[in-house]
């Protein structure tokens, strides 16, 4: 298939209509979507995207469609993927929060609702355990996971200072690591 | 300015949530706290609703965020303004693909980040499980979590299975 616009569109509106459940459900479509059915990229680059998808903030299923987007056909192949991948999505959401007053009132849908929050914690549980194993390796690492849960917990802080935060630790940590090595080759130099 | 205000509460969403749709969830609990566009109780069925519909999480609930409080164009403007800054870092890395993934700044911060997400979601987790349980809830939950302990499914099938249990709860009831 040829890599145009209408196409990029159309094939990620088709990646969104399949999108359910959460956003990791992206990367074996793709990967049969772009990489099986239509060779646009290889498996590499998706891992590659996925990878880099999750250390920038952002939806991670819309930062790998924006980069596979790029990738293909530069800024506009960026957007006809995102605007493909989210237009499923939008129509959904406006035609149910339009009827949503009319069906809530249904004892069986407030069940289904009930029901689905329970599942969702349990995915919220799965998430956090994968998120703890590639992020959680030391003291370090543990220390920001337990202020940030405790603050978060405990306070009505907003979640974007906690986040700049850990920004800053990081910043100071490498600049305190650079400081370190330079002593480290005086010291070297002295001896 | 009730736009204005989606377009800055989004954007800053888009681009402090960090780990995927989940990790938009405190900034949305926030909110309620801060504008009270949206309950707390329809947050929490906006969350079931984005569950079971196509699309990204994260989008979903901007999308209905967005509805609820100022109509198709506040949808609009929610769900667009939370996609601006993936948009914009996406496509500013892509240019800067081979510095941005060496730099060891860059490496530091994510390194640091990480466990700061994780922090933010077991929050959430922790919270939701406080504010919605029952004793039929707790049971359910720890069933399933049982079940995920022991087996890898696809996470489709909680969302199923705990669907239809309280479908057919309701009936009991």
């Amino acid at each position: 298939m040829e890599k145009n616009l209408y196409n990029i569109y159309k094939t990620f509106f088709k990646i969104g209509m399949l999108l359910l459940g959460g956003g990791y459900v992206i990367l074996p479509l793709l990967q049969s979507e772009l990489v099986e059915k239509r060779s646009w990229i290889t498996g590499d680059e998706v891992a590659e995207y996925y990878a880099l998808s999750q250390s920038i903030p952002g939806l991670i299923a819309a930062n790998i469609s924006i980069f596979t987007g790029y990738k293909l056909l530069g800024i506009s192949g960026a957007l006809a993927a995102i605007g493909g991948v989210i237009t499923p999505a939008f129509l959904a959401i406006v035609v149910l929060a339009r009827v949503l007053e009319e069906i809530i009132k249904y004892d069986f849908v407030q069940g289904i609702f009930w029901g689905v929050g329970i599942g969702v914690l349990v995915l919220i549980y799965l998430a956090v355990k994968e998120i703890w194993h590639k992020s959680v390796s030391d003291q370090y690492t543990f220390a920001i996971f337990f202020i940030v849960f405790l603050l978060s917990l405990c306070f009505k802080i907003s979640p974007a200072w906690l986040v700049i935060s850990a920004v800053l630790a990081g910043i100071i940590l490498q600049v305190l690591k650079d400081k370190k090595l330079v002593e480290d080759e005086i010291e070297e130099d002295d001896k | 300015m009730i736009f204005l205000k989606l377009f800055l509460e989004f954007f800053h969403i888009g681009l402090f949530s960090y780990g995927g749709g989940y990790a938009t969830l405190p900034f949305l609990y926030h909110l309620v706290d801060k504008y009270g566009w949206y309950t707390t109780a329809q947050l929490t069925d906006m969350i079931a609703i984005s569950s079971v519909t196509p699309g990204p999480l994260g989008v979903n609930v901007a999308t209905f965020a967005g509805y609820v409080s100022a109509g198709i164009l506040g949808a609009f403007i929610a769900t667009v303004s939370i996609l601006l800054p993936s948009i914009i870092i996406v496509v500013m890395i892509s240019k800067l693909l081979e510095q941005f993934k060496n730099n060891r700044f860059v490496k530091s911060v994510i390194y640091s980040i990480k466990p700061a997400g994780c922090g933010l979601l077991a929050a959430v987790g922790v919270n939701m499980f406080l504010n919605n349980m029952s004793t039929s809830g707790v049971v359910l939950f720890l069933a399933l979590f049982i079940v995920s302990l022991k087996y890898k499914r696809d996470p489709l099938i909680y969302l199923g299975v705990s669907a239809m249990v309280g479908f057919v709860l309701s009936f009991i009831k």
